[in-house]
C-alpha cells in the first residue's frame, strides 16, 4: 500500500495549484450537499495525467465544450489510457455529446444509457473501447464534420441516406464501410494483414444477394453482426463475432422464428431456426462452448462469414448424392458401433475388479479404443470412407479384444467359484464325517 | 540316566516301537488319553476360541511364507510384487486375500478369546502367566497388523503408517528416538519398509511362535480352567478325540468360511479400516487426503488422540492420550493381580463388568472413527456422529447386559454405567467427550468407595458380633 | 441295535467317505499352492537379437562378448579370421557359462575345464553335447544382429 502511494506520488509530481484554472474550479466545485463532485479517486485519476493531457482537458474546459466537473467526472471515470483521453479531449463531437448538462435523452452518449434513457447504441464505454476510435477514427470519420466543428454542421449530414430512408433501407451500409474496408492501400496504414475483400464475399452470400439485390432490409449486414459503436478485434472476447460469441450473434437472428417467417431453402421447405440449439448440443458446440477448444468449429466454419453461404458440400455434391448419404450412414453406423462398444467393454470393469480379477489389460483396452474413437471421428472430415476405415479398425479391433477379455475374466470367475465351491464339498464331507464319528462316539459311550 | 524307553517291549519291531524305545512316546498318549476338559454350566464354545486363533495364525504362517515367494520388498518393488501376485501369479490373488482375511478373523478371534477368558475369569491362580503369554501374543497380533499394513506400499498404508508411527514421539523421554528408530529416519520412507518387513516377516513370528509355545505348555501343564461355578473335577469332555475332532470340525467351518469370503470379497467388505485394495502407489511427497484410516482395531485409539484436545494438563494431548492407552493397557494386563475375589476362588462380578465396560468403550470410539451418521460430506459433522453413535454404542451396553443376564452373573454395573454415562453425557448431552469421561469416572469412584465402606462396614459388623 | 456286520458296514463306508473328503481336500489345497509356487514361464525369444552399444564395444575389445537372449546367454565372439560367430554360452555339462579364450581359439569351461571348439564341438572334459550354434552377421551399418532358433549353419 505504501509503495504504491509512494509510486503514484512519484509517477505524479501532483501540484494541483500548477492545474489549468478551469480545472482548478472544478476541482473546487461541490455537489448540492456540500461533497466536492470530483472525490478522491477522480483527483488521483486527474493527478496521474500527463501536464499535456491536463492541458487539453483544461482547453476543452476554457471553451466550454467540457462543460462541468460532473462531466469531467465522467470523462475521468473511463479509465482511458492519456493517448485515448487525449483524442477525447481534443473531439469535439464526443465532449459535446458526452455532458449530460448538454445533450438530453437520446444523443447523449452515456456510460449507462438506460439509466439515462439514452439510445444504447450510444454507449460511451463501448465506443470507447471501439479498434476504430483506439486508432484514431472518431465520431467524424463516419458521421462527417471535423472534430474542432463546435457546431453541428452540413457535412454530418451529408454522407449517408436521409434519415426516414436509411434506417428502412440498409443497402447502403455495406458500400460505405467498403469505403475503407475495401481500400486495401488505406488499410494496409491500420491492420496490414485485414483482408479487403469483405464487400467482395458478401456481395456473393445470401445476406448479400437478399440486400443487395432483392432490396430485403432483413437481411444482415455488416453492423448487424459487428455492431456499430464498440466494434473490437474479433480476437475479444467481448466481440459478437468472437468464435464462441457467433453461435449467438447469427442465433440473434436465425433463432427467431417470426424474423425468419418467409424464407425457405431451396427445396421450398421453411427455413428452420433450430440450427444453433442444435449446434450446441451437438460435438463441437459442447467443444467450443463448454470445453473451451477455441479451434472447435463454429457456425462460420462451414457456412462462412462474410460469403455466407450453405456449405459447399452439401449444396454442390451431398444433395440427392446416393454415394455422399451411403457414406455418411456408414460413418455413422460405425462410430455409434464404436460408442456401443466403448459402453459394452467398461460395463462390467468395476465389477469385475471388484470380485478381484485383473483388469488392467481390459482397461488398457479400453483407452485403446478411446483413442482410435478420437481418430476416427476426426477422420470423418476427410470424407473418405477408406482411410476413415481403416482409422477405426484398430477400434474394432479394440472391441474384439475386450470381449474376449471379459469372456475370459468371467471364465475365471466361474472357475474360481466352482473351485471353491468343490473344495466346500470336499471339506463339509470331512466335516459331517467327523459329526458322525463324534456321535458314534458318544453313543458308544452311553452303551 | 539312561533315554527314555516308553512302554513297548525293547524287541518290539516297527516305526512305533522304534520311537518310543527313543522318545517315550507312550506316556504322551497315556497323557492325550486321560486329558479332560472340564465341562461347565456355560457354553463350551468360549474352549475353541483359543484353537481357532491358532488356526488362523497357522494359515498366516502358510500364506505369509507363500506370499515370500514373491514379495520384493524395495521402493520400485514392494508395490510392484503385490500387484503382480495379484494379477499374474496364478492363485496370487487367493494367497493374498486369504493373508488379509485371516488376519482380521485371527485377530476378532483373539479379542474374543481374551474377552472370555476374563469373563469366565480363567486367568486366576494358577494361571496368571497364560494370561500374561497371552496378553503378550495380543500385543505381537497388533504388531503383526501394523507392520504388515505398509508392506504393499501403498498410499492409503503410508498415510496411515506416518500418522500410526507420529504418535510414538509422545512416549515421555525416548519418544523422538523411538520414532526415528522405528521410521528409520525422521520421516516415513522406504526404510520404514525395511524395518516392518524385517518385524513383520522374521522378529514378530518367531516371538509369537515361541510365545505361543509357553501359552500352550501352561494350557496343557495345568489343563483348561474350569469355570469358577464348577470348580471341583468331576464330569469333563475326553480331550483326545471328543474334543481335538470338534476343535478340527471347528477349524473345517473357519476354513470354509475362509475361502468363501476370500474368494467373493478378495479385497475385504469395504469396511473403513477393514478392506485391502492396493489402490494408488505410496508417494511420500503426495499430500494428504481426509479418511485416511488405521485397520479397525487401532480405530479406537485413532479416536481417542482425535478427542484430546491440543494441550491437558501441561502435557501435549496426544501425550496423555497415550498415556491413557497405557494404563489401561497396563490395567488389563493386572488382571489377575487385581480381580481379588476371583483369586480366592470367590465370585467377582465386578472384573466381568470391567470387561463389559471396555467392551462398550471400545465399541463407542469405534464406531465414532468410522463417522457413523455424519452425512456424505468429505467432512463429517461430528455432534451428529456422536449422537448416532451413541444410540448404537447404548444398543451394544444393552447387549453386554442381557448377554449377562443369560450367562447368570448379572450382579455388578458401575463400571457398565459409567461407560453408558459417558455416552449419553457426549452423545446426547453435548458434553465433550473427555468431559464426560471425567464425569462418569468420578461417580463411579464414588459409587466404588460407598460398596467399600459398605463391605468394611459389614466385614467389621461380623467381626465384632462374633464373640457375642 | 444294528447288527454287528451293518455297522462294521457303516463305519467303513465313513472311513470311505473321509478319506474321499481328505484326498479331495489336499488335491483342493495343494493345486493352487503348486499351482502359485510354479514360475511364470519366462518369454523365449525368438526374433533376433540386436547387439547394444556397450556390447559392441566389448566384442570389439576383448573379441567376445555374452549377450542375454530371453533366459538364455549367447557368447559372441570373433575368431582369427575375423569371423563373427555366436554360440550357446550355458555349457552343456553342468551349465556354467563358457567363455571364448582367443589366444588358443577354444571355448573353455573353467567349472570342469571342458573344451569346445569354435564350432561347438566337444574336444575335451566332461561336456557331453555340442554346444547350440547361431548364426551372426555384421551388418552394413556396423551393428551386429544374432539370429536365435537354429541357424542354417547348425542344421
Ligand atoms: S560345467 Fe562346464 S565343464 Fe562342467
Amino acid at each position: 500500500m505504501i509503495a504504491l502511494c509512494a509510486v503514484l506520488l512519484l509517477a505524479a509530481p501532483a501540484d494541483e495549484s500548477k492545474y489549468p484554472a478551469p480545472l482548478k474550479e472544478f476541482l473546487a466545485a461541490k455537489n448540492k450537499d456540500g461533497s466536492p463532485v470530483l472525490g478522491d479517486a477522480d483527483r488521483k485519476a486527474l493527478a496521474a495525467l500527463p501536464d499535456h493531457t491536463r492541458d487539453l482537458l483544461g482547453a476543452a474546459a476554457e471553451s466550454v465544450i467540457l462543460g462541468s466537473a460532473a462531466h469531467l467526472k465522467i470523462l475521468l471515470s473511463l479509465d482511458l489510457p492519456p493517448a485515448a483521453l487525449e483524442l477525447v479531449a481534443q473531439d469535439n463531437c464526443i465532449l459535446c455529446h458526452s455532458d449530460p448538462g448538454n445533450q438530453k435523452g437520446k444523443t447523449l452518449f452515456a456510460t449507462d444509457p438506460p439509466a439515462r434513457k439514452s439510445n444504447p447504441l450510444l454507449n460511451l464505454k463501448e465506443f470507447v473501447s471501439d479498434v476504430h476510435f483506439r486508432r484514431g477514427l472518431s465520431c467524424s470519420g463516419c458521421h462527417g464534420g471535423k472534430p474542432s466543428d463546435e457546431m453541428m454542421t452540413k457535412d454530418v449530414y451529408a454522407r449517408w441516406p436521409k434519415e426516414d430512408v436509411r434506417h428502412s433501407d440498409r443497402s447502403w451500409i455495406p458500400g460505405f464501410c467498403a469505403n475503407c474496408h475495401a481500400d486495401s492501400n488505406f488499410m494496409r496504414g491500420f491492420n496490414p494483414t485485414l483482408p479487403t475483400d469483405q464487400l467482395a464475399k458478401y456481395q456473393t452470400s445470401q445476406h448479400g444477394i437478399l440486400l443487395l439485390q432483392e432490396k430485403d432490409s432483413r437481411a444482415a449486414q455488416c453492423v448487424s453482426c459487428h455492431g456499430v459503436h464498440g466494434i473490437r478485434n474479433s480476437r475479444s472476447r467481448l466481440s459478437s463475432v468472437h468464435v464462441q460469441r457467433i453461435p449467438d450473434t447469427c442465433g440473434a437472428c436465425h433463432s427467431d422464428a417470426k424474423r425468419m417467417e418467409g424464407f425457405r431453402l431451396a427445396d421450398g421447405t421453411p427455413l428452420p431456426t433450430n440450427q444453433v440449439a442444435q449446434y450446441k448440443e451437438s460435438v463441437h458446440g459442447k467443444a467450443l462452448l463448454v470445453k473451451g477448444d477455441l479451434g472447435a468449429p463454429t457456425c462460420t466454419g462451414c457456412h462462412r462469414s462474410h460469403a455466407a453461404m450453405p456449405p459447399d458440400c452439401h449444396s454442390q455434391y451431398a444433395k440427392d448424392n446416393q454415394q455422399c448419404a451411403a457414406t455418411a450412414v456408414s460413418f455413422r453406423n460405425a462410430l455409434d458401433t464404436l460408442v456401443a462398444g466403448r459402453a459394452e467393454i467398461t460395463a462390467p470393469l468395476e465389477r469385475l475388479a471388484e470380485r478381484g480379477l485383473d483388469v488392467e489389460p481390459l482397461s488398457r483396452t479400453a483407452s485403446d479404443l478411446d483413442e482410435a474413437l478420437v481418430q476416427t471421428r476426426s477422420k470423418v472430415h476427410t470424407f473418405d470412407l477408406s482411410s476413415f476405415q481403416a482409422a477405426a479398425q484398430p477400434g474394432n479391433d479394440a472391441i474384439a479384444k475386450g470381449r474376449e477379455l471379459i469372456a475370459e475374466e468371467r471364465r475365471e470367475a466361474r472357475f474360481r467359484t466352482r473351485g471353491l465351491l468343490a473344495a466346500i464339498g470336499f471339506m463339509s464331507l470331512i466335516a459331517a464325517g467327523i459329526a458322525l464319528k463324534l456321535r458314534e462316539i458318544g453313543k458308544r459311550r452311553i452303551t | 540316566m539312561s533315554a527314555p524307553t516308553g512302554g513297548t517291549h525293547p524287541e518290539a519291531k516297527g516305526l512305533y516301537p522304534w520311537l518310543d524305545r527313543r522318545y517315550g512316546i507312550t506316556p504322551l498318549i497315556e497323557f492325550l488319553k486321560h486329558k479332560e476338559v472340564p465341562i461347565g454350566s456355560h457354553s463350551m464354545i468360549w474352549y475353541y476360541l483359543g484353537g481357532i486363533t491358532l488356526f488362523f495364525f497357522t494359515i498366516q504362517l502358510v500364506s505369509g511364507v507363500l506370499l515370500l515367494a514373491y514379495y520384493q520388498a524395495g521402493e520400485s518393488t514392494s508395490y510392484e510384487s503385490i500387484r503382480f501376485i495379484t494379477t499374474k501369479v496364478p492363485f496370487g490373488w487367493l494367497v493374498r486375500s486369504m493373508h488379509c482375511w485371516s488376519a482380521h478373523l485371527m485377530i476378532l478371534s483373539l479379542v474374543t478369546h481374551m474377552l472370555s477368558t476374563m469373563v469366565l475369569k480363567a486367568y486366576r491362580p494358577p494361571r496368571e502367566l497364560t494370561w500374561i503369554t497371552g496378553f503378550l501374543l495380543f500385543a505381537f497380533a497388533l504388531g503383526f497388523g501394523f507392520s504388515g499394513y505398509l508392506l504393499p506400499w501403498n498410499e492409503l498404508a503410508f498415510f496411515a503408517t506416518a500418522v500410526g508411527t507420529d504418535s510414538m514421539k509422545a512416549v515421555p523421554g525416548i519418544g523422538e528416538w523411538l520414532l526415528q528408530v522405528m521410521r528409520g529416519g525422521t520421516d516415513v520412507s522406504i526404510n520404514t519398509l525395511y524395518r516392518f518387513f524385517a518385524l513383520h516377516v522374521v522378529v514378530l513370528p518367531l516371538l509369537t511362535v515361541g510365545i505361543v509355545a509357553f501359552h500352550l505348555i501352561f494350557i496343557q501343564r495345568q489343563g483348561m480352567a474350569a469355570p469358577m461355578a464348577h470348580d471341583k473335577p468331576g464330569r469333563g469332555m475326553k480331550f483326545f478325540p471328543d474334543f481335538a475332532l470338534r476343535d478340527l470340525l471347528l477349524w473345517l467351518v473357519c476354513l470354509i468360511a475362509l475361502a468363501s469370503l476370500a474368494v467373493f470379497l478378495p479385497y475385504g467388505p469395504g469396511i473403513p479400516g477393514m478392506e485391502w485394495e492396493l489402490g494408488k502407489k505410496a508417494n511420500p511427497l503426495a499430500p494428504a487426503y481426509p479418511g485416511i484410516k488405521p485397520e479397525w482395531y487401532f480405530l479406537w485409539v485413532y479416536q481417542l488422540l482425535k478427542e484430546f484436545p491440543a494441550h491437558l494438563f501441561g502435557m501435549e494431548g496426544s501425550q496423555a492420550a497415550i498415556a491413557l492407552v497405557s494404563v489401561l493397557f497396563a490395567v488389563w494386563a493386572l488382571v489377575p493381580w487385581l480381580d481379588r475375589d476371583a483369586r480366592s476362588n470367590r465370585a467377582s462380578p465386578a472384573f466381568t463388568d470391567l470387561a463389559m465396560a471396555a467392551l462398550v468403550f471400545l465399541a463407542y470410539l469405534t464406531l465414532k472413527a468410522w463417522d457413523i451418521g455424519g452425512g456424505e460430506g468429505p467432512l463429517p459433522d461430528v455432534r451428529a456422529v456422536a449422537r448416532a453413535c451413541a444410540y448404537w454404542g447404548l444398543v451394544v451396553a444393552a447387549a453386554t447386559v442381557v448377554f449377562r443376564f443369560a450367562m447368570g452373573s448379572a450382579r455388578f454395573f458401575d463400571f457398565t454405567a459409567a461407560a453408558a454415562l459417558q455416552i449419553v453425557l457426549h452423545g446426547f448431552l453435548g458434553v465433550s467427550y473427555l468431559a464426560a469421561g471425567a464425569i462418569a469416572v468420578l461417580l463411579l469412584a464414588v459409587s466404588l468407595g460407598v460398596r467399600m465402606l459398605r463391605s468394611r462396614n459389614a466385614a467389621r459388623a461380623t467381626v465384632g458380633g462374633a464373640p457375642r | 441295535m444294528p447288527p454287528v456286520g451293518e455297522k462294521i458296514n457303516r463305519r467303513s463306508l465313513l472311513d470311505v467317505l473321509l478319506a474321499i473328503g481328505v484326498v479331495g481336500w489336499l488335491a483342493s489345497v495343494l493345486f493352487p499352492v503348486l499351482r502359485y509356487l510354479k514360475p511364470l514361464g519366462v518369454q523365449t525369444q525368438n526374433g533376433p537379437i540386436k547387439l547394444k552399444g556397450e556390447e559392441l564395444s566389448k566384442l570389439e575389445k576383448d573379441h567376445s562378448v555374452i549377450v542375454r537372449a530371453g533366459a538364455a546367454r549367447i557368447v559372441v565372439f570373433e575368431d582369427s579370421t575375423q569371423q563373427l560367430r555366436a554360440l550357446s554360452a550355458k555349457c552343456t555339462h553342468e551349465g556354467c557359462t563358457v567363455q571364448y579364450v582367443p589366444g588358443e581359439s577354444v571355448i573353455w569351461c573353467a567349472c570342469h575345464n571342458g573344451r569346445f571348439d569354435l564350432d561347438g564341438r566337444v574336444l575335451a572334459g566332461p561336456p557331453p553335447r555340442t554346444l547350440e550354434k547361431y548364426s551372426c552377421t555384421r551388418e552394413s551399418d556396423g551393428s551386429v544382429v544374432v539370429q536365435l532358433g537354429r541357424g542354417p549353419e547348425a542344421a
